[in-house]
């Protein structure tokens, strides 16, 4: 079928009429090749403008349209909307923006005009070239995989299960729970972190909705967004378990810095001295201790040191919220053992927030001392433990104590790798999953269908990771919704199989995991639902086999001829 | 499987109302229509983006905040399932979960919003000029305004208190400019009733005026700014489009930094100031390589994995860092004085060019009316109450009532949206 272009010049009242000379440009590309009609609007947005561009459309029975007029941001979905109203598919269409790009920022009248009609022959000579891409739709899976079942874990799945939503929980140690159920006590409320778990994993073990796979690896997680296939192993029974999902959550939490690296802080060699964790430990009822906080010779500590930030500087960042629990611990230690003399050695006190500061003021009133310190070593002798501060101006003091609690930096989990690799998504520098974008988009992973939620993603309080936990399962919910369709994009790039080499360069640069490696055929291959249609394989590919559909080279080539002509 | 349309159970599919259309009321305003959901966005103002599109860049990535908000404002007013309704406030709320009834109060904002393109003709002609807020009255701005460049919608607004035409004059010149008879002096306020079946409150923060803290000279003597007057000056789009200069014209040699601002009166950190207070540095020490900069802290305050690296970089870069409180600053001559006390007790002062203050961050001027029409808890600060601080800190103890970012306490960005999202979540989650 013959082509038949119309152009449309839109005044925008007199924006674009005052500077650009309409007729001028009118008459410079009615005789281009397939023009069939040229015309000016006085507001081509207005709802007459409409109306006349729709029955043009009609009238002249036209292939392809171009209209020339304001930015695409403001109205390039208005006027594909006219072309699909026209029964011309909206693909086909071409906005050139003669009014932000011309009559707005080129104040010579006549170089204004010159340059839109540069534009205009530019998109004219594009359009010809476009083809007429359909949107498409796919199937997806509502289901979802939670990996980890710490109190993040347990939230997102809770929040996500429904008769219509099958939740698959996978935790690789026998009981849920996470490291929260060691907590005897949670800021700031001090409430039990055990019962809080206890009645979270009755609830959840109640949920038929939710299967609960305690004791199990994951193997293997193949797809993409709407359709991931998953293999999982219950280590126990040796049982393989495969099913289907349409989005995964990962809920690994972290690992404690180990200050056994450390020497001057004496952990490993000098009795007394623990981990905040193994702290966490002493103070659970049914612990070894029966919850007393007591020394290795079996009597209660009389005095204690907390020494804050172990690892900082070996990490190179602030883990957030040992600040905050290092002062739950005097709160533990004052209400058990009244008369205990409680010092910390801190840098920088770190307690962000709205409801910190009272809890922090209330604590220093129990009689707990703050030592700022720039530089604290733990050394045992005769006496016992001492610790040997400097302040950042340099003067030098020590204290003995008979306890010494390390809160040492989180750092990322051991497992981070094993996932970052199985799904193919980036770590930041520090071995925590990176996030899609460090502001817009925290819980999200930088592939589609794939998020990231408590202090897998980096340090964070209980209370964050439970609120990650509820965005992820908003995510979820926003975009796999049952019964629904996944709407894909329209310009995605292909690759063609006759011209790839298979040499990877596509994949290395893709932002979105879209493009795999097909080993039997030894090519790349798009996968049209994660590709966002960004273009950077189709510039990076050195055999010309990656294109992006609606910017191929002979559309881009078209339209750059008439630019520069 | 059925196609959506068959879900009837409790609330599933009930309109939800979000108040306020900066970052947080935004995100969750798209997760929620993304869902199928129709979203009724109540902002107070003219504009959408609130706090964040008055900074240049965002901390730590560096980003242009404006070009990160822009696409998540037009998605918003693409979208079909959002009803945006500008320059409108709550005025009662009744119901519970599932049913509420929102009565709303949208002012008239006198040019049509259809009809207008945004190509500013109105403005020039306008005889009134005064102070523009949303540049901390540091420009000048008419009576028919947009409160900055790329604000959207793109739409003037005629403020009545100002426009001499609602004084009783006999002007309409805003009217005769406009080719595309958008302005429209007979508009009138409306009453909106609103059915939804959860609400989001999400109406962010406003800045502790540093002069109720006398020592800091703040209002007292030219060169005091609060970090939110600098933000707009060091903005491209802002009253001196990005070049910073002190009263006498020229740039600043020195300049000071002073940290935690209300702090002690407001009674907790605001979080964000620190790394706040990073970012200026970083922004100065990019216009002005020469500059000396000095930062008055008490405690460094960079939680998370992000900050550290930042923090570096600008210590780095040459800025000094001094422990000490500020106990007073002073204009003896042309520069500012500036007095404090290290830890150690130790007297000692510095002379400046520029003192910028960093306040605190406090609940929106209007919080107390809103959690008295919505029923729900305000903490002794001000901000909204979350039930568990423990659990979560979107689900206020009225059930369908959710809060997001820092309506509910100072936070940073990705905590913000991270809460929209759960926000959402939640709702979504209710009604399954």
């Amino acid at each position: 079928m013959a082509k038949k272009i119309g152009v449309y010049v839109c005044e925008c009242g007199g924006n674009i009429a005052e500077k650009v000379d309409i007729e001028k440009v009118i008459t410079a590309v009615s005789p281009l090749k397939n023009v069939e009609v040229a015309e000016r609007h006085k507001l081509l947005c207005s709802e007459g403008g409409r109306e006349f561009l729709k029955q043009s459309i009609a009238k002249h029975g036209l292939t392809h349209v171009v209209v020339a007029a304001c930015s695409p941001k403001q109205h390039e979905v208005t006027f594909m909307n006219v072309c699909k109203e026209a029964s011309l598919n909206p693909q086909l269409f071409q906005l050139v923006n003669i009014r932000e790009q011309c009559a707005w920022v080129t104040p010579n009248g006549e170089e204004a005009t010159d340059k839109a009609i540069r534009q205009t022959r530019a998109a004219i000579s594009r359009v010809r070239y476009h083809s007429p891409l359909e949107k498409k739709e796919t199937e997806c899976s509502p289901d979802v995989l939670v990996i980890g079942g710490g109190i993040a874990g347990i939230k997102a799945s809770q929040l996500l299960a429904a008769p219509d939503r099958r939740v698959y929980l996978v935790e690789k140690t026998f009981s849920l729970g996470g490291k929260v159920k060691s907590f005897s006590k949670l800021f700031i409320n001090m409430e039990s972190g055990l019962s809080l778990m206890e009645q979270e994993i009755k609830s959840l073990l109640g949920n038929e909705n939710v299967e609960v796979l305690t004791e199990s690896e994951v193997e293997q997680i193949l797809g993409f967004l709407g359709n991931f296939e998953v293999k999982i192993v219950k280590k126990a029974e040796n049982e393989e378990l495969n099913f289907n999902v349409g989005a995964v959550i990962l809920a690994t939490g972290f690992d404690l810095f180990n200050p056994k690296g450390l020497p001057q802080y004496g952990y490993g060699k000098l009795d007394d001295v623990y981990t905040s964790l193994e702290f966490e430990e002493m103070n659970i009822p049914d612990g070894p201790s029966g919850g007393k906080i007591l020394l290795k010779n079996g009597k209660p500590p009389e005095s204690v040191a907390i020494i804050h930030c172990v690892g900082r500087k070996e990490k190179d960042y602030c883990s957030k919220v040992c600040c905050l629990y290092s002062l739950k611990f005097d709160r533990m230690l004052k209400s058990q053992l009244p008369a205990v003399k409680v010092s910390h050695f801190y840098p920088d006190l770190c307690i962000p927030g709205k409801s910190f500061q009272k809890f922090y003021e209330d604590t220093k009133e129990l009689g707990v001392e703050f030592v700022r310190s720039a530089k604290t070593e733990v050394a045992g002798n005769a006496k016992g433990t001492t610790i040997k501060y400097e302040t950042e101006t340099g003067s030098k003091g020590d204290l003995v104590a008979d306890m010494v609690i390390l809160i040492p930096a989180m750092e990322s989990s051991s497992d981070a790798q094993k996932f970052a690799e199985m799904l193919n998504i980036p770590q930041d520098e520090k071995g925590f999953f990176a996030e899609e974008h460090q502001l817009l988009a925290p819980v999200a992973s930088a592939v589609e269908g794939i998020f990231v939620i408590g202090c897998a993603g980096g340090p964070q309080s209980i209370s964050e990771s439970i609120v990650q936990a509820e965005a992820a399962a908003g995510k979820i919910l926003s975009a796999l919704v049952p019964g629904r369709k996944l709407e894909l994009e329209v310009r995605t790039s292909e690759i063609s199989e006759d011209f790839c080499t298979g040499c990877k360069t596509c994949i290395d640069v893709c932002p979105y995991g879209a493009i795999t490696f097909n080993e039997t055929r030894r090519i790349s291959v798009v996968n049209e639902v994660l590709c966002h249609g960004c273009g950077s394989c189709a510039a990076a590919c050195p055999s010309g086999a990656a294109k992006l559909r609606h910017f191929t080279f002979s559309q881009i080539y078209q339209e750059l001829k008439e630019v520069v002509r | 499987m059925s196609d959506g349309s068959e879900m009837n159970n409790k609330g599933q599919n009930t309109p939800v109302l979000v108040i306020g259309a900066g970052i947080a009321g935004i995100e969750a305003s798209l997760l929620l229509a993304d869902s199928g959901r129709k979203v009724y966005l109540v902002e107070k103002t003219s504009y959408t983006g609130g706090n964040v599109i008055k900074f240049e860049e965002l901390f730590p990535s560096m980003d242009c905040a404006t070009c990160m908000i822009a696409p998540k404002q037009q998605e918003l007013l693409a979208n079909e399932n959002i009803e945006l309704s500008t320059l409108s406030q709550v005025e009662a709320v009744s119901g519970s979960f599932g049913d509420f009834s929102v009565k709303i109060r949208k002012k008239a904002r006198f040019v049509d919003l259809e009809n207008c393109i945004g190509c500013n003709a109105c403005f020039d002609p306008c005889p009134v000029e005064v102070g523009n807020e949303f540049e901390e009255g540091l420009s000048k701005r008419k009576a028919i305004y947009i409160p900055c460049a790329g604000a959207l919608p793109n739409v003037p607004v005629i403020d009545t208190e100002n426009c001499l035409r609602f004084k009783g004059q006999d002007c309409q010149a805003c009217q005769e400019a406009c080719i595309f008879e958008a302005i429209d002096f007979t508009q009138q306020d409306e009453e909106l009733e609103l059915k939804v079946g959860a609400i989001v409150v999400a109406t962010g923060f406003s800045m502790f005026d540093p002069s109720k803290t006398a020592q800091y000279g703040y209002k007292k003597f030219s060169d005091v700014y609060s970090a939110m007057e600098i933000e707009r000056i060091c903005a491209s789009n802002g009253p001196t489009q990005g070049q910073i200069i002190v009263q006498s014209g020229e740039p600043p040699k020195s300049v000071a930094i002073i940290h935690c601002v209300g702090r002690e009166e407001k009674g907790y950190c605001s979080s964000v100031c620190c790394m706040g207070s990073l970012k200026l540095s970083h922004f100065f020490k990019k216009k002005l390589p020469k500059v000396k900069i000095t930062q008055f802290y008490s405690d460094l305050c960079i939680p998370g994995k992000a900050y550290q690296k930042f923090y570096e970089e600008v210590k780095e870069s040459g800025v000094d860092f001094i422990r000490a409180t500020v106990t007073e600053v002073s204009k003896p001559g042309k520069e500012l004085a500036i007095k404090y006390k290290t830890e150690d007790s130790k007297e000692n002062s510095l002379n400046v060019d520029m003192v910028i203050l960093n306040p605190a961050l406090e609940p929106g001027a209007e919080s107390s009316k809103l959690a008295e029409m919505l029923n729900i808890l305000q903490s002794k600060e001000g901000f909204f109450s979350e039930k568990e601080p423990d659990l979560t800190s979107v689900a206020t103890a009225r059930e369908g009532i959710f809060i997001a970012g820092c309506a509910q306490g100072p936070k940073d960005i990705a905590e913000t949206v991270a809460e929209a999202e759960a926000a959402a979540g939640r709702i979504l989650a209710l009604s399954k």
